[in-house]
């Protein structure tokens, strides 16, 4: 079996995020590998410990890719590459999608896995177009995966009312959340090996197409404002006597909020 | 004038309020509205599908429609979507849709946009407005095509109790069936128990809590209330609680009347599934925990012995 998996750089979003004039202040701004690809490669990895899958990445945009990449290499992935093009800077989902389908098709692939979002966008998108794209099933918010044969995976999915089994015809396309699996910390050795193994780096024209085939100049959506999201404001706590202080907020709860 | 095709939201075979919260919408801006409705033995959701709104009803009614399966649904979307001849189409927040979503924008060719929390139409064009970075910023998207998907976040559009639809009828015929992504069976975890999104008050669990005797604790409060019983994604994770009871940025939106964070220490992936609560009471027994940042009330404690005083003070209240 052949993955593909997809890594995005994005922001760290554990730490403060300013906006000024609409836009996102840079400075103090950390990267790092978006959470739910970490699941995804962390994935990847177990499937080719289990059942001898073969591991490529790819990772689109971001600048310098070099720490995400080789954290994965770390992590078990064999091979990678990183495709950034000045024409990508705009690109909405529909625009990865297309790139993904480009490297897809040139590689034999029998799985893509994805995170199911980026935490930059919060999108949650890309893999499932680029289903659309390629015309192979998808199953989405993936939490478990058992390998049943060369050609089929059993997969559940967490849904609305439970959680979901299907049974997937390889190839295809997952995207995995974030409780699919505990991915592990890359070793001081992992990541000194890592160093050594290469990264290929393409823009559009090496992988065969280009910004028009694309269709960089026309995304379907594009962010034209940031704004700060209105902040809650703690209220009243209440510390000491635990009968006491449980009496007087269930009071201001019924008198004071009136939400009992 | 605008074409909204709104995806109802349809849950043990009943119709959710986001059907009518995004009908009214639609009507605001004088848009011609649709409904179209997906499952099995739904036939009987005909009047509640005319009360919510619109002003025709797309039906796709087949036993093939029980279990979700994205493939078929979507299908069953573009089918409705092209017959309306849409230029919107949007769906209520739930997992079903955010899977169902990019698939229809896809095939439709339009923009997708997810978990909008509001939409303007401009000179010529649409923009919308949504969270992204876990809710740390909101970001204005402009639409660029003359079709839009949208998910549309829990809470965001109220539903106009005057609103009235019109019975026009069609119905669509069963899609085919996905069969490279057969969905062989729901591991149910919905029993009774009120529906989340739905409950005027929300308890939910944490780590705290350490354990089941902890959940039962806790879940004691909740049926006190009559509350839905949700949790943090570290019970979820430890397997004392379902899945789908995860509140979160990865789980459900919900924004009640009332929020209970019990034990849960406010990380900000939780918070965004539940910053939109009218007042939040937090019980923690850590004074620094950062859910006192956003809680209106906030009682500085141990739980296992907070949460039972809790019980008896609003039995006593409220009787
Ligand atoms: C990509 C991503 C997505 C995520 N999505 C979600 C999501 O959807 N939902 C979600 O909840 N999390 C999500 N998380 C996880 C999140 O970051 C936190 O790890 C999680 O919310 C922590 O749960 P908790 O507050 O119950 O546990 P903890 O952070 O461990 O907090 C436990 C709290 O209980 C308090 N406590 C302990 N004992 C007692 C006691 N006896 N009485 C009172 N208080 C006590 C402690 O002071 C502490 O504040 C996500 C993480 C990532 C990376």
């Amino acid at each position: 079996m052949k993955i593909l998996t997809t890594v995005k750089k994005v922001v760290d979003v554990e730490l403060n995020i300013h906006v000024k004039d609409g836009a996102i202040v840079e400075d103090g701004l950390q990267y790092v590998i978006n959470a739910w690809d970490e699941n995804g490669v962390e994935t990847a990895v177990q499937l080719k410990e289990d059942s001898g899958a073969e591991t490529t990445l790819v990772s689109i945009g971001g600048g310098d890719n070099t720490d995400v990449i080789r954290r994965c290499y770390a992590m078990g992935i064999e091979s990678g590459m990183h495709i950034d093009d000045p024409a990508l800077e705009k690109a909405d989902a529909f625009i990865y999608a297309r790139v993904l389908q480009k490297v897809f098709e040139a590689g034999d692939y029998d799985l893509v896995i994805t995170g199911k979002q980026a935490q930059d966008t919060d999108n949650g998108q890309t893999g499932i177009i680029l289903a659309e794209y390629l015309g192979l099933p998808c199953v989405s918010n993936v939490i478990g995966i058992e390998v049943l044969d060369d050609k089929h995976l059993k997969v559940s999915r967490s849904g609305d009312a439970g959680t979901e089994i299907v049974a997937l015809e390889l190839p295809a396309v997952v995207t995995v959340d974030v409780s699919i699996n505990e991915p592990r910390l890359p070793q001081m050795r992992g990541l000194m090996m890592a160093k050594k193994k290469a990264i290929e780096k393409m823009d559009l024209t090496a992988l065969g197409t280009s910004a028009d085939e694309i269709g960089c100049a026309a995304p379907k959506s594009e962010i034209v404002a940031f704004m700060a999201t209105e902040k809650r404001s703690g209220g009243r706590k209440f510390e000491g006597d635990a009968a006491e202080i449980t009496a007087r907020v269930v009071d201001l709860l019924a008198n004071e909020a009136k939400v009992l | 004038m605008a074409k909204v095709l709104v995806v109802a939201e349809i849950k043990q075979g009943v119709l959710k309020g986001s059907t009518a919260e995004l009908l009214s919408k639609a009507k605001a801006i004088g848009a011609q509205t649709a409904v179209v409705a997906i499952g099995s033995d739904i036939e009987s959701l005909l009047p509640d599908l005319v009360g919510a709104g619109a002003d025709q009803q797309y039906i796709a009614d087949d036993a093939r429609l029980a279990l979700f399966s994205a493939g078929p649904f979507a299908a069953c979307v573009v089918d409705a979507a092209r017959q309306f001849d849409a230029d919107q189409v949007w769906f209520g927040f739930s997992e079903s849709s955010k899977a169902v979503a990019p698939r229809v924008a896809a095939q439709l060719d339009a923009a997708c946009a997810t978990e909008i929390t509001d939409v303007m139409f401009e000179q010529g064009h649409i923009e919308v407005i949504r969270p992204a970075i876990t809710n740390k910023v909101l970001q204005r998207v402009r639409i660029n095509t003359e079709r839009m998907v949208a998910v549309v976040r829990a809470g965001a559009f109220a539903a106009d109790p005057e609103l009235a639809g019109s019975e026009n009828v069609v119905r669509l015929a069963p899609p085919p069936a996905d069969l490279k992504a057969v969905i062989k069976e729901l591991v149910s975890e919905a029993g009774s128990e009120i529906d989340l999104a739905d409950a005027d008050i929300v308890v939910s669990v944490g780590r705290g809590a350490r354990n089941q005797d902890g959940v039962e604790l806790v879940k004691a409060l909740a049926e006190e209330l009559n509350a839905g019983f949700g949790a943090s994604r570290a019970m979820v994770d430890a397997g004392f609680m379902a899945h789908n009871k995860q509140v979160g940025q990865t789980g459900k939106i919900v924004a009640p009347t009332l929020y209970m964070a019990i034990g849960i220490s406010g990380a900000i992936q939780h918070l965004a599934g539940m910053n939109g609560s009218k007042v939040i009471l937090a019980v923690n027994k850590d004074p620094e925990a950062p859910i006192f940042n956003v809680a209106d009330y906030g009682i500085v404690g141990d739980l296992f012995e907070v949460v039972p005083i809790l019980r008896q003070e609003i039995k006593k209240i409220r009787s």
